[in-house]
């Protein structure tokens, strides 16, 4: 060994653990031989023990408690706020899944209800149809609400969705069949003229029960007669 | 056995981080008088050190995340930010101008050293001591930073290069350049009262 080298890791090569032990052994047999680094090695012995003399003075030395005390203060007022914002962010989404809750269970019943006024509505025209006596004036309510018909227009709007046996009015065009509404009148025969279909003369002033199918203009589209007064 | 499981550093934290005031205080008293240590002989200034302290906990405290157990104890992170934290103090060290260099009782608000010997005994210690402060104080901070984790604190230096963040090679290299520096520096204030006496 060198005494460069020894300077860089003999000096301490009892300590060094990553230091192989023929490297140790060399470094001690170059401290035997080499005056100069046999006195340099004596030297930093000697400065070792004034190092260790200084390290044992300052190894009690302590953080004064006001430092525990500080961050023991600043420890809480963190967790503290910490804990507060916990809980108004945990407040927070409970009252957004009530309003979530409340909404849900609002619209849920308001979809019922709407179902079931649809089906009270649906089943009123129904049962009113079962119990129509020919030759008797107007009989139920309409289907959609309609129920307001005029008493005095002789009319009634029927649930009836059947539209065999009408008869287009002359001019009248085929149109969709979603906005219209059948209508059962009493009228005179003679009336059916008006509305451009052949009259039997003889017969002009009988009553008779006519269906209307009626457009949202208000104005008939076609017309159906009952099997008892087939005939015009 | 080593330490029990709702002891150990990486556990103590968790509870720390979730609120536990004791388990932070267990945690600071356990790992506080080594980094008051390292901070205080690296500056050589009592108020500087427990500042150095008190940032290192209040770090730990504000941000545990920031330590990972998967890579090495919670000592040497700690240590690594109380580095930091030194190294920016001896930056603008140059700047500072202490406003009170002593206290009313007279002593320094350095390194205030112990020793329970006869006065006589006392002060020659005292002031060997006060040379070996001076000649560590003296060294460049990587120097003296090594000088300090493998001489004062005694790591091996494996352990050294851990705290330091630097390989081992650097470790030994700058542990032999401050050896050189610090005998140089030692050999000079022994010879200066003896020089000083024989001129009188």
């Amino acid at each position: 060994m060198k005494c460069e080298e020894f300077e860089a890791f003999g000096l301490d090569a009892q300590r060094d653990t990553s230091l192989g032990e023929a490297e140790r052994a060399a470094a001690a047999e170059h401290a035997g031989t080499c005056s100069r680094c046999a006195a340099l090695q004596d030297s930093w012995q000697s400065a070792r023990v004034e190092l260790r003399a200084f390290a044992e003075d300052t190894v009690a030395a302590q953080t004064p408690a006001r430092v525990e005390m500080r961050l023991r203060q600043e420890f809480r007022s963190q967790h503290r706020t910490h804990r507060w914002r916990l809980a108004a962010v945990a407040t927070a989404w409970a009252l957004a899944a009530a309003a979530v809750l409340a909404g849900a269970v609002s619209w849920n019943t308001w979809l019922k209800t709407r179902r079931e006024e649809t089906a009270r509505h649906l089943r009123a025209p129904q049962s009113g149809n079962n119990g129509p006596v020919n030759g008797t004036k107007p009989l139920a309510a309409g289907s959609q609400g309609l129920g307001a018909a005029d008493d005095e227009s002789d009319a009634s709007l029927v649930a009836n969705n059947e539209l065999n046996d009408f008869t287009l009015l002359p001019g009248v065009l085929p149109a969709e069949t979603d906005d219209l509404a059948i209508l059962r009148v009493r009228m005179q025969r003679g009336e059916l003229g008006a509305l451009g279909l052949p009259v039997n003369e003889e017969r002009a002033a009988e009553w008779i029960q006519v269906d209307l199918l009626v457009g949202n203009d208000g104005l008939p589209q076609a017309v159906r007669l009952p099997q008892e007064n087939e005939n015009p | 056995m080593g330490i029990a499981e709702q002891e150990r550093d990486d556990v103590l934290l968790r509870r720390a981080a979730k609120g536990d005031e004791d388990a932070f205080t267990f945690l600071y008293g356990r790992h506080q008088a080594a980094m008051y240590r390292f901070a205080l002989r690296m500056t050589g200034n009592a108020w500087a050190a427990e500042e150095v302290v008190q940032d290192v906990f209040m770090i730990l405290m504000r941000d545990p995340k920031k330590y990972d157990p998967a890579r090495g104890a919670l000592a040497a992170f700690l240590y690594g930010i109380a580095r930091n934290r030194v190294m920016k103090h001896l930056e603008r060290l140059p700047r500072e101008v202490p406003l009170q260099e002593k206290h009313d009782d007279g002593s320094g608000p350095g390194i205030i050293l112990q020793d329970t010997a006869t006065p006589s005994s006392w002060l020659e210690g005292r002031e060997r001591a006060e040379q070996v402060r001076a000649a560590i104080m003296d060294l460049p901070p990587e120097f003296r930073e090594t000088v300090i984790l493998c001489e004062l604190e005694e790591l091996s230096y494996e352990e050294a290069a851990l705290m330091a963040g630097c390989p081992i090679g650097t470790i030994r290299s700058r542990l032999h350049r401050g050896r050189a520096l610090l005998l140089a520096k030692l050999e000079m204030l022994r010879d200066f009262p003896r020089r000083a006496s024989v001129a009188r």
